[in-house]
């Protein structure tokens, strides 16, 4: 196969850039296509991108990837001039075409280009550049040096550039036979004809072309960061300063204290500013993850035969890479689930009395500290009842536990790994497996669920996760001495309570919160902390949430609220249970950092 | 840095000249390659890391890496004794990763040529991994356990120690 071995690594470098970033515009803007589909600058536009990768492909010799572009261009360039009308039909094969692009592409990222079956595609695209395809008007297509010669030459020059001849001779015979412009014998035979190859769209080549590799940064935000450091090191030159004239004694204590006051304080201002600006560089918009749904939800819904109505709300919304990385995978199986358990089909939706359209909204939003991603659709509801039943019969509750749970407790059901209500696996779900997915991830980004739902009128899936992994916001916790640190985004109240009214519920000490039942646990026994003489009957418990549970942690006491940067503990602690990290406290020592999530599974 | 470490190989080149820092533990006097050493520290205050094996004394704050700490005296069977002014931690290199060992004393750097170390015999104190033992220095007066810290934590330990 053509040169991997590109001379010019930079130019190929440029061209995966260039081609990866033009590729995952597309989807989006094909996608708006197919909806507004007399935009004229958005067709111009998805024409130039794949026209630049073919010309970059070529120029570099990627003469698979030239063949398959080439081809789609032709069938846009018909669109754009309206020879043809954008129907779900050419999109369908546009985008498969789109999709075999992006293989080819992350072939080459890869460095192994492999051959690879493009014919099935390229045959399907064929038909739609034949002057009999389906055209806007019958009148409009008047591409004259074609009409009058019917036969072979025909045939030869329309797909000229096509590299097999047998398979393009064979995918015309109809216009041989029957001679001027009968646009349904073409249409239906020829994907007939052209072989049924393997999807190619299979696997995972198109979603790893995304490349986290490199950052792009606004030169603004770089200039603010310069600004930040220099005046940094201004800061620091006063700080020695202070140091010199303390140790020669020059100044009076009355005077130091007043000037290393001020330098505290400057410090503090600058570094924080810092970090923020450092932050934002980090931050990027979820858009990123967003714009691949419009394309999973049109596929899902023609696979599915359900009219749906996608909105995406907040996609400018920005957070962390480390995060925007890891919420991908949640999203697809939670709108997975809505399209396919939640939404229902435009027969069922009129019965109930509901539009034909479904609505599916992402939204996105920021609340203080945290993202709250909402995924939320209008369709049947969660039917508890079913849930329950489910449950019942593969043997994960009883009877009786099930008539005690509340609807809350029956939504937690649906999250154990294993548990379906569909009777059988589908390609789409049924397994059991995404929202055990979602709530392992979840879990590891220190997040939060919440399941809101009405039977008959939709359910709502709340995702609330922290901005940032690197530097979080802590509450510091003393135990019998030692301090650790608990996460504040899981923590979410913490009180003052008498040990004599702690109940014992099956060996689990519990304490009676308003309406609900804490479980709680003690930090003292789970980390074997030696006990101390002076305890009293007072202590403290912070309420955690991880994903959906909740618990109590007891505590000696609370020392505050603090900022601290996430450190790890390295490889040969990397696994202590209960324990997510360390930190570096102000007075030089370290304290450990809870994790919340593993703690419900000491509870369990 | 990476590559300054493994190039030298106590077992291949017997002529080679090694450079060992020797240290105290109970009496005994162990030997560790000095390229593996990165720095060698008085006792700070050590945060208590729960659940672990009781050798691991807890983690520190070394310039703003968290460390691990090992008592050398608790993971070799020895008597505890108490720190003191001698108390010094060996911060190592231990593949790419830092951890410090906590040892009686730390004396000197000695120079040996390789051709001076000799297998360890087979039967060696009790409490003491044959596996990290690297060999036997026995120089005139002195007797020298050459140690391989490295190969410290067996298989099972690592992942007993990851996988709790």
């Amino acid at each position: 196969m053509p040169p991997i071995d590109c001379e010019d690594q930079e130019l190929l470098d440029g061209f995966l850039a260039e081609t990866t970033e033009l590729l995952e515009k597309l989807d989006d803007d094909l996608i708006t296509l197919e909806k507004s589909s007399d935009d004229t600058e958005l067709m111009n536009r998805i024409f130039r991108s794949i026209h630049t990768i073919k010309g970059a492909s070529s120029f570099l010799g990627f003469d698979l990837l030239v063949k398959v572009a080439h081809k789609t261009e032709d069938v846009l360039n018909r669109l754009r001039k309206g020879e043809l009308v954008v129907n779900p039909e050419i999109m369908d094969v546009i985008l498969e075409a789109t999709d075999l692009v992006k293989l080819l592409v992350s072939d080459i990222k890869a460095g192994d280009i492999q051959e690879r079956e493009t014919d099935g595609t390229i045959n399907k695209l064929l038909p739609f550049l034949l002057d009999t395809a389906t055209a806007a008007k019958p009148e409009a297509i008047q591409p004259l040096p074609a009409a009058p010669t019917v036969t072979t030459p025909d045939t030869e020059s329309a797909p000229s550039p096509l590299e097999t001849p047998s398979q393009s001779a064979d995918s015309i015979p109809n216009p041989v036979a029957a001679p001027v412009p009968v646009p349904k014998p073409t249409a239906d035979v020829v994907p007939k004809k052209a072989p049924v190859p393997p999807k190619p769209v299979e696997g995972k080549g198109g979603d790893d072309l995304s490349d986290n590799s490199t950052v792009r940064v606004d030169v603004k935000r770089l200039d603010d960061l310069m600004n930040q450091v220099g005046e940094l090191v201004l800061e620091r030159n006063r700080m020695i300063q202070i140091n010199q004239d303390l140790q020669q004694n020059d100044v009076n204590r009355a005077d130091f204290n007043e000037e290393f006051g001020k330098l505290t304080k400057r410090m503090s201002f600058v570094t924080s500013e810092l970090q923020m600006q450092v932050l934002k560089m980090r931050m990027i918009p979820v858009e990123k993850v967003f714009k691949k749904f419009p394309r999973i939800v049109r596929s899902m819904s023609r696979d599915l035969g359900k009219e749906v109505d996608l909105q995406i709300v907040g996609e400018e919304t920005e957070l962390d890479r480390s995060v925007v990385d890891e919420i991908g995978d949640p999203l697809i199986h939670l709108i997975r689930n809505a399209m396919d358990h939640g939404l229902e089909t435009p027969d069922e939706r009129l019965a109930a009395g509901k539009s034909r359209n479904g609505t599916l909204v992402l939204a996105a939003i920021h609340e203080g500290n945290q993202i709250i991603i909402n995924i939320k659709d209008d369709g049947r509801g969660i039917d508890t009842e079913r849930v329950g039943r489910k449950a019942i019969e593969k043997g994960l509750i009883t009877e009786e536990q099930f008539t005690a749970m509340s609807q809350r407790e029956v939504f937690d059901l649906l999250f154990l790994p294993g548990f379906s209500t569909k009777e059988k696996a589908t390609d789409l779900s049924g397994r059991g497996v995404g929202m055990d997915v979602v709530k392992t991830n979840i879990k590891k980004l220190n997040g939060l669920i919440e399941i809101k739902s009405t039977k008959g009128l939709g359910s709502e899936f709340i995702l609330r996760l922290p901005l940032t992994l690197a530097i979080i916001q802590s509450l510091l916790v003393e135990v019998m001495g030692e301090i650790y640190s608990i996460p504040l985004s899981s923590v979410l109240e913490t009180l003052r309570v008498d040990q004599r009214k702690f109940h014992l519920i099956g060996g689990q000490e519990v304490l009676k919160l308003r309406d609900i039942v804490l479980p709680l646990i003690r930090l003292q026994k789970v980390f074997n902390v030696q006990q101390r003489d002076d305890a009293d009957d007072f202590c403290y418990v912070v309420v955690v949430g991880a994903a959906e549970k909740r618990m109590g942690l007891v505590v000696t006491r609370l020392v505050g609220q603090q900022e601290v940067a996430i450190k790890s503990l390295g490889n040969y602690l990397a696994n202590i249970p209960g324990i997510a990290g360390s930190t570096i406290l102000g007075d030089g020592r370290v304290a450990l950092i809870i994790d919340p999530v593993a703690m419900t599974e000491v509870c369990e | 840095m990476q590559n300054a470490l493994v190039a030298i190989k106590t077992d291949d080149n017997h002529d080679e000249l090694i450079q060992l820092v020797s240290f105290n533990l109970d009496q005994e006097e162990y030997g560790v390659d000095v390229l593996k050493v990165r720095e060698i520290i008085r006792m700070p205050i050590v945060t208590r890391v729960p659940n672990t094996p009781d050798y691991v004394e807890g983690v520190i704050n070394l310039r703003g890496k968290v460390v691990p700490i090992i008592c050398m005296r608790k993971k070799f069977g020895l008597i505890e004794a108490g720190n003191d002014k001698q108390t010094r931690i060996m911060v190592m290199d231990m593949g790419g990763e830092l951890m410090g060992f906590i040892v009686d004393a730390v004396s000197e750097v000695i120079r040996i040529s390789g051709s001076e170390i000799q297998p360890s015999p087979a039967m060696v104190a009790g409490g003491i991994d044959q596996e990290c033992i690297a060999g036997v220095i026995n120089q005139s007066e002195r007797l020298l356990v050459l140690l391989n810290l490295e190969k410290m934590f067996s298989r099972d330990e690592k992942n007993l120690f990851t996988g709790m």
